[in-house]
């Protein structure tokens, strides 16, 4: 294994771990699907690192990856009607907040694939220009559909 | 920004939840998860490399030596329907790796998912057609079974040959129909972009 290649790989994973947990927490409702899909996007990230010379910035292009992987793995997967319990029931100890951010997850799992990844990249502080990097959107078309689904996704549409 | 714009963005960055592995159990997960696929991988082209190298010469011999044309021929068609079997695993096993997510951007790489998806569908279809030469070949022997030593014997293998053809007919259709509804999901992701 080249050394090289290893220390950027776990540098990239230290670094994006949590952004990344994020997103599987939207795209794979159980635990287990969870890591499942956390261990492919690393996989595929680890494959595809010799290759990667700089040309983008090291954030869009693992975004690229890990929302490739996601779909892909969700086009693989048999449609399964979503098993959602009461929120109540799946609040941590901030209560309200936790709420809300449950909510949230649940209202963007819901958007059209297009949508979803669209407004994952967003929430995770992506400009416009780099969305359209990750996407191949065009960002006029990204900040537009962003306004639609910022309005749908308003605060006071995700409280639970 | 907006304020609401602001709630939503910091509602998202304040999940706290992590894993309970340390990066590094993280990243030895996925260095397992690669040899394993790798040795996967390699099993399966280790395993189409041996059937051509023993399969096909005794069936390239019994062609040529075959003790009457029948059974000669029936021997080629059975050598050729093995190297075409080899040949399209290894074409699928291609165009799954080709299929792989990488860093290209959502829309080409949706694409590409696609196109080689679409292929496997093709490939899988004709599963039948493509293996057909190895169960002609088998009916051929059977043939001449039925003529030159028993009707039961040739009844036996013939019966279990065909079923072995339905069998892999019905099972490439089965497959075909589920990459094909992989592909639509693909196309609807596609569509939304």
């Amino acid at each position: 294994m080249d050394q090289e290649h290893a220390e950027r790989f776990v540098q990239l994973m230290a670094e994006f771990e949590r952004p990344m947990r994020r997103l599987c927490a939207v795209y794979a409702d159980r635990t287990v699907d969870r890591d499942d899909l956390f261990q492919e996007i690393f996989l595929a990230v680890w494959r595809a690192l010799p290759a990667f010379r700089g040309d983008a910035s090291p954030r869009t292009w693992l975004y690229r990856i890990a929302h490739n992987v996601a779909l892909t793995r969700q086009a693989r997967q048999r449609r399964r009607d979503a098993q959602e319990g009461p929120l109540s029931e799946r609040a941590g100890p901030e209560g309200e907040w936790d709420l809300r951010r449950l909510a949230l997850k649940r209202a963007i799992a819901r958007l059209p694939p297009g949508d979803r990844t669209l407004v994952l990249l967003w929430l995770e502080g992506l400009s416009a220009a780099e969305i359209e990097d990750v996407t191949g959107i065009r960002a006029a078309t990204v900040a537009v559909r962003l306004s639609r689904i910022r309005k749908a996704l308003q605060p006071n549409e995700v409280t639970p | 920004m907006s304020e609401d714009t602001y709630t939503l963005q910091t509602l998202w960055m304040s999940e706290t939840a992590r894993s309970h592995d340390s990066v590094r159990t993280a990243v030895d997960r996925v260095l397992d998860r690669d040899r394993a696929d790798q040795r996967r991988e390699r099993r399966l082209r280790m395993a189409g490399a041996a059937a051509i190298l023993s399969l096909v010469p005794v069936l390239i011999w019994a062609a040529a030596y075959g003790i009457s044309p029948l059974v000669r021929v029936a021997y080629a068609l059975m050598a050729m329907g093995c190297v075409a079997g080899v040949v399209a695993e290894w074409l699928y096993l291609a165009w799954s790796r080709r299929a792989l997510p990488g860093p290209g951007d959502t829309r080409s790489q949706l694409q590409r998912t696609a196109f080689m998806l679409e292929s496997q569908v093709w490939l899988t279809r004709t599963a039948a057609i493509w293996s057909s030469p190895v169960f002609i070949g088998l009916m051929l022997i059977c043939l001449w079974m039925y003529r030159e030593r028993t009707a039961a014997g040739a009844l036996t293998i013939g019966v279990l040959g065909a079923i072995a053809w339905v069998g892999t007919g019905v099972a490439s259709v089965r497959t075909a129909a589920e990459l094909g509804r992989r592909r639509r999901r693909l196309d609807e992701a596609l569509a939304d972009l």
